[in-house]
């Protein structure tokens, strides 16, 4: 049986006495697109420099295709590579940063055609640009040019930290088709933390989400931060800005963390059943963003200011006619809520 | 103001008829320095790279004693070298006193905490992404460490050049430990001192202009290959 590309083994790691991430288990096939979710903070970068191997979790294993790696093994040196979140390019041309990663591994023939036709794969000119030193590009350009020393590596693995951040749109779709392509024309494992889940959620094969440095769920779940506030019937509540109410059982404490799981969208003039457990809170739809995987829909709400996340069969997005800007009325179970 | 003008009228004339005690000091100064710079350099970027690069326990003491050595007395650090090489010593036996290897020693113990404090400045002020993008490229330990060196090469060659100007324009350390011998041990600054304190102002400018003239030379070549950068 082929083991599987990662194996993660009661993993933590801890920066500055704090723990930035814990993983008991998690194992990763080879092949198509795993998406990284999770808020600001939940530990995506952290997971993926370790994935990434250039960082060594503080304690725990990783296991790639069954042997144990880290930082500078041979095993995975040449074969996965990380693309982080604030693209840094040496001060060299443009050619000697994208030909560095095949200089130092001593494969540089046809060196100037390969740069070209990894610029060309980021949708840049490499004749404009391959004499052009590094400090002389934009934002968007020198993350492209990063990308492109990736790729000309041909790497197993090609880990993505929100590559998409601080690009213009036009930069953004060449970067998402750029790494797209290589998992097509080379079998590449993307593994990608963005905070366009609608992208990713519409690409990956596998969704990770991370919260509070834990793999949390499925991400179908609404976190929802305090503080709460007391209220009658035993019960505690959230006023969002516009004066909805989002009631909850009593928190562990005034500033605990609620999960909703079971969030639907009632039908227009249908009113929830079971009213004394069921709260129900207004909101408008913003995004759809089709899921690869189940062939579900992904809707998010805003309600007030509280992003929340429902995931609905296509027959009722078109039933309901549930699309971006749309009014509707989401219901949860309060007395089912869990905290975290 | 004649002594000056006919100092300076001499002093061309040593060095257009190429005066033998004079270019005798410029040749110990430039053995002492190259000898001392080549030390200084080969024990001072790997131990300033550690310094600037790795987090360890202690660190910032180790970077205050290292900032402390800057400013380091150089008559006492000709002292301590001296009490080390005389015969009583104990590397008297090495014989190394009144000599130029013995002055190139001195010279390298004040040029060492300059380079190794601005390197590890240099490798310090290098953006923290360069280690991710490096490893992540492929780079092993050996690739990583010459990589970082080269991305922080601005730094560390101003770091070598105030080093090559202090060792080279030191006076105490090569009078102490060289003695300021004539035709040995007699480099360009202990050549100046002696001279102008017996009124002999001609070499004494004379050498402080080639003095100039190699500082010029040393920028102007370390410039242009910035510049070919």
């Amino acid at each position: 049986m082929q083991a599987p590309l990662y194996t993660f083994r009661n993993l933590a790691h801890v920066y500055r006495g704090t723990s930035v991430l814990s993983i008991d288990r998690l194992e990763l096939s080879k092949g198509g697109v795993i998406g990284v979710i999770g808020p600001n903070g939940s530990g995506k970068s952290t997971f993926l420099r370790i994935a990434g191997f250039v960082e060594k979790p503080t304690v725990g294993e990783v296991l790639f295709n069954g042997k144990a790696a880290g930082p500078f093994a041979p095993d995975v040196r040449n074969r996965v590579t990380l693309l982080p979140q604030e693209p840094f390019l040496m001060r060299r041309t443009v050619q000697k940063n994208i030909a560095y990663g095949l200089q130092i591994r001593k494969a540089d023939s046809h060196l100037s055609e390969r740069v070209k036709e990894a610029l060309a794969y980021v949708g840049l000119n490499g004749k404009d640009l391959v004499q052009r030193p590094s400090y002389a590009l934009s934002g968007g350009e020198a993350q492209r040019v990063a990308l492109a020393a990736r790729l000309i590596l041909k790497p197993e693995v090609l880990l993505l930290d929100e590559p998409t951040a601080n690009v213009d749109a036009v930069s953004a779709q060449l970067i998402q088709s750029a790494a797209l392509k290589a998992q097509r024309d080379w079998g590449a494992t993307l593994i990608i933390a963005s905070h366009d889940w609608q992208w990713l959620y519409e690409v990956s094969d596998t969704v990770l989400h991370l919260f509070k440095g834990r793999i949390f769920g499925t991400g179908r779940e609404n976190i929802v931060f305090g503080p709460w506030e007391s209220a009658a019937e035993k019960s505690w509540c959230k006023t969002l800005d516009d004066g909805q109410i989002l009631r909850v059982p009593p928190p562990p404490a005034a500033d605990a963390t609620a999960v909703i799981e079971e969030l639907r969208v009632l039908g227009s003039g249908s009113p929830p059943t079971g009213a004394s457990t069921i709260c129900t809170i207004t909101g408008i739809i913003s995004r759809l963003a089709l899921e690869k995987t189940s062939g579900e829909v992904r809707a998010s709400a805003l309600a007030a200011n509280l992003p929340l996340t429902v995931v609905l069969p296509q027959a009722q997005i078109r039933g309901q006619s549930l699309f971006p800007g749309r009014r509707v009325r989401l219901a949860y179970d309060w007395t089912r809520l869990r905290w975290i | 103001m004649d002594f000056l003008l006919q100092g300076l009228l001499k002093a061309i004339e040593l060095l257009t008829t190429g005066d033998p005690e004079t270019f005798s000091a410029v040749y110990a100064t430039l053995i002492v320095s190259a000898y001392s710079l080549a030390a200084t350099l080969a024990m001072g970027l790997p131990l300033g790279f550690c310094l600037g690069y790795f987090d360890f326990r202690f660190k910032k003491q180790v970077r205050v004693v290292v900032d402390t050595l800057l400013s380091l007395p150089t008559v006492f650090i000709g002292l301590v070298v001296y009490a080390f090489f005389t015969s009583r010593g104990p590397l008297g036996e090495w014989g190394l006193l009144f000599t130029l290897p013995g002055i190139a020693v001195g010279l390298t113990i004040l040029g060492l905490p300059i380079v190794i404090a601005l390197g590890a400045t240099a490798v310090e002020s290098m953006d923290r992404q360069l280690r991710v993008t490096l490893i992540s490229l492929g780079a092993n330990r050996r690739q990583l460490f010459l990589s970082t060196l080269w991305e922080a090469r601005h730094g560390i060659i101003a770091g070598a050049l105030t080093a090559f100007g202090r060792v080279m324009t030191e006076v105490g350390i090569a009078m102490m430990v060289g003695g300021n011998i004539k035709w040995q041990t007699r480099t360009i600054t202990t050549a100046i001192a002696l001279e102008t304190n017996k009124g002999e102002f001609a070499m004494g400018i004379a050498l402080g202009l080639l003095l100039l003239c190699i500082s010029f030379a040393v920028n102007i070549s370390v410039s242009f290959l910035r510049k070919r950068d």
